[in-house]
């Protein structure tokens, strides 16, 4: 299987130039025990081409974040505040109408699990079909998107045939290519990944990465990743960012968030991930759990759990300020974390 | 901490284990087909030991995990058990005999919220093993439930006596099925990939504990996981196995740093690493594990292998070969490949 993505629309990048920017948004869900302040006063900027990555844990927001992007929340959601621009324009005064047009054509999303991202009793053909209905009606033959269809399944390594097979037929890995094809049926210049490769094993796991970030880079366009899997997120990336209980807690470029995280819970949580390589270090548990959001900490919402909490913690909340380079971290306390090592490592 | 299985008798003895499941095409019709899940596996584990056992989804894992603990009958191969006084071959007891031996084996799972029954309370779950082997009076099952509450480290114990599973957090409830699986003081844990629903903080203090108690409590465990770095944690030796075979094992550093098997290096070389500066050896293989219906005699990987050569079409599956330091590889060609 060769993968060529020769035949499909590829743009210019700029990477000085943002093309999505999230501005201090705010989003709750409303549910009978009150509201969730599932995604707080969150700020980061993905330029063109780049590939940005948000980690955390359940329930940490990255997965809200992501529906908030495209508009797909539930009804229970409500925007609260801030602007979610793209090339410039908040999505977030768009009609939904005018919604639905972006949707695929400008950015796109790869679901986590993939077998539930298709309908069972149509074929995997004619699903991509009908988001290029959506899209180009009138404006491609038959003939033509059917074309469309084997190139963008030639970019992803599957056979064109494969078009016409139902989901069941797909193994996982291949499932989850026919996802990727699918979110680049109309080009967009974002795809959201969330969880793209949880469910597989290793080795098809690394093909599908790789083959992601092929595509990414030869088309221009930008990406992010959302996984809990920080070792992915090491290697997919160029810009990450941290997030706890909602809020964005440090962001910055990937190698330097690696070699120099500045928040506590950050530290804990990339130092903390087991590896293969490099030598068998003891791993620091975190202790408690994370708070609930019916009700968050006030001040930081780590403190709770945070080894270098003051009383000012408890209080206030830290800013997410820029401490140079790129790289903003959400801690009174980030000047400290040299120690960090010593105290938390033992 | 490695514990060299030659010194002390095994725990644990498997000889060419096996489970065949039938696919059945039809109602009337014999099935002549068999899904070789687990094919003619053996190995052993000395008391104290963890032994990994690590592999894709499908390469018979879990299936052998289930076996040892006789959740599953095998369809052939001897399971020789030791702990003290007690010798025997567990795969072929009766039933009389299995509920005996399963005071001394007992088995995590991987979904805690699967894995309770969301009726009865903390006290009940982690109490069950005592009620069904008639272990001690109430008042004797409450002060021990107790201490191994507070064993876990779910404290004051007291104020989880009563509660429900829904009440508590993913990494709480695979505290209590920590709990629940030490109630009887076994000699042996299967534990089948006890983290990989839990998030990464949870998850490091979930091994913590496990390692700490199997040290205290001289526990055995075989940790199936698909999680290599996870296992190199928690294992003495890992096994890998592929398409049910075992195509390697030994110590887990010495077979994480030199791999021998092709299917292992593959494997390594796809594992992510936490590290964005550092750069993986490209893997050698394509992915998508093929079916273990009917294999053909021939070495199980051959079809995936970039080193098949003439020696490996025309022979059975290799043997597992010891090459030393107690590490062993099941691949005609694991000399050449390794120079």
């Amino acid at each position: 299987m060769t993968i060529s993505v020769e035949n499909l629309e590829t743009r210019q990048v700029d990477p000085t130039k943002p093309l999505l920017e999230v501005d201090r948004l705010v989003m709750h869900y409303k549910i009978k025990a009150g509201e969730v302040s599932a995604v707080e006063d969150v700020t980061f900027t993905v330029h063109q081409g780049e590939a940005v990555g948000l980690v955390g844990e359940s329930g940490c927001g990255k997965t809200s974040v992501a529906l908030s992007l495209m508009r797909l929340l539930p009804n229970n959601a409500e925007y609260v505040s801030g602007q979610i621009r793209l090339d410039g324009e908040d999505l977030l005064q768009l009609t939904d109408e005018e919604m639905r047009t972006r949707r695929w054509k400008d950015i796109a999303m790869v679901f986590q699990g993939a077998m539930n991202s298709w309908n069972p009793v149509y074929r995997v053909g004619d699903q991509i079909r009908e988001v290029l209905d959506t899209h180009f009606r009138g404006q491609m033959t038959y003939e033509q998107q059917r074309e469309h269809m084997e190139r963008l399944f030639a970019a992803v390594g599957l056979p064109g045939e494969m078009l016409d097979r139902y989901p069941h037929e797909f193994s996982g890995g291949m499932r989850q290519r026919a996802v990727i094809a699918m979110a680049l049926a109309c080009s967009p210049q974002l795809i959201i990944a969330d969880e793209p490769t949880t469910a597989l094993d290793v080795i098809v796991q690394d093909q599908i990465l790789k083959e992601l970030k092929r595509i990414q880079t030869e088309l221009g366009m930008s990406i992010i990743y959302i996984s809990h899997d920080i070792a992915v997120i090491a290697e997919v990336t160029d810009s990450l960012g941290v997030m706890y209980a909602g809020k964005l807690v440090e962001y910055g470029p990937t190698t330097e968030v690696f070699a120099r995280p500045k928040h506590p819970y950050a530290y804990l949580l990339l130092k903390s991930t087991p590896s293969i390589t490099g030598p068998r270090r003891q791993l620091a548990p975190l202790e408690g759990e994370p708070p609930d959001l019916l009700a968050p900490p006030t001040g930081c919402r780590f403190h709770p759990r945070c080894p270098f909490a003051t009383e000012r913690c408890a209080i206030e909340e830290p800013p997410l300020a820029d401490i140079g380079g790129g790289h903003r971290v959400a801690c009174w306390h980030w000047e400290q974390v040299p120690d960090l090592e010593e105290a938390l490592l033992r | 901490m490695t514990v060299s299985p030659v010194r002390t008798k095994p725990l644990l003895e498997i000889r060419d284990l096996k489970k065949h499941f039938p696919i059945s095409r039809g109602l009337f019709r014999r099935p002549t087909e068999f899904v070789h899940a687990v094919d003619g596996i053996s190995f052993e584990i000395a008391p104290g030991e963890s032994l990994g056992l690590v592999g894709e989804s499908g390469c018979g894992k879990s299936t052998t995990g289930r076996m040892l603990v006789k959740l599953m009958e095998p369809t052939d191969g001897t399971i020789v058990f030791r702990d003290g006084e007690y010798e025997k071959d567990v795969a072929h007891i009766g039933r009389s005999e299995v509920k005996e031996f399963r005071s001394r084996v007992q088995m995590i799972f991987q979904d805690p919220y699967e894995s309770m029954n969301p009726r009865r309370t903390i006290f009940d779950t982690v109490s069950e093993p005592l009620a069904v082997q008639h272990v001690g009076t109430v008042q004797e099952r409450e002060e021990r439930v107790l201490e191994l509450l507070r064993m876990v480290g779910l404290t004051p114990p007291e104020n989880f006596l009563f509660r429900y599973p829904h009440e508590l957090s993913g990494g709480q409830r695979q505290r209590v099925a920590i709990a629940r699986a030490l109630v009887m003081n076994p000699r042996f844990v299967v534990a089948d990939e006890p983290t990989s629903m839990l998030d990464v903080s949870i998850r490091i203090s979930i091994m913590e504990l496990m390692t700490k108690l199997a040290r205290e409590l001289g526990v055995s465990y075989l940790y199936i996981t698909h999680d290599l770095a996870v296992a190199r944690y928690m294992c003495d030796r890992i096994a890998v196995m592929y398409l049910g075979k075992i195509v390697e094992i030994g110590p887990t550093e010495e077979v994480l740093a030199r791999p021998r098997h092709p299917y292992t290096r593959a494997l390594l070389s796809a594992v992510p690493v936490p590290d964005p500066t550092y750069r993986r050896t490209p893997v050698e293989i394509k992915g998508g594990i093929s079916k273990a219906i009917n294999p053909a005699p021939e070495c199980r990987f051959i079809e995936r292998c970039p080193f098949a050569a003439e020696v490996c079409r025309t022979n059975p599956h290799p043997p597992l070969e010891d090459k030393g330091d107690n590490h062993a590889v099941a691949c005609y060609r694991a000399d050449e490949i390794a120079s």
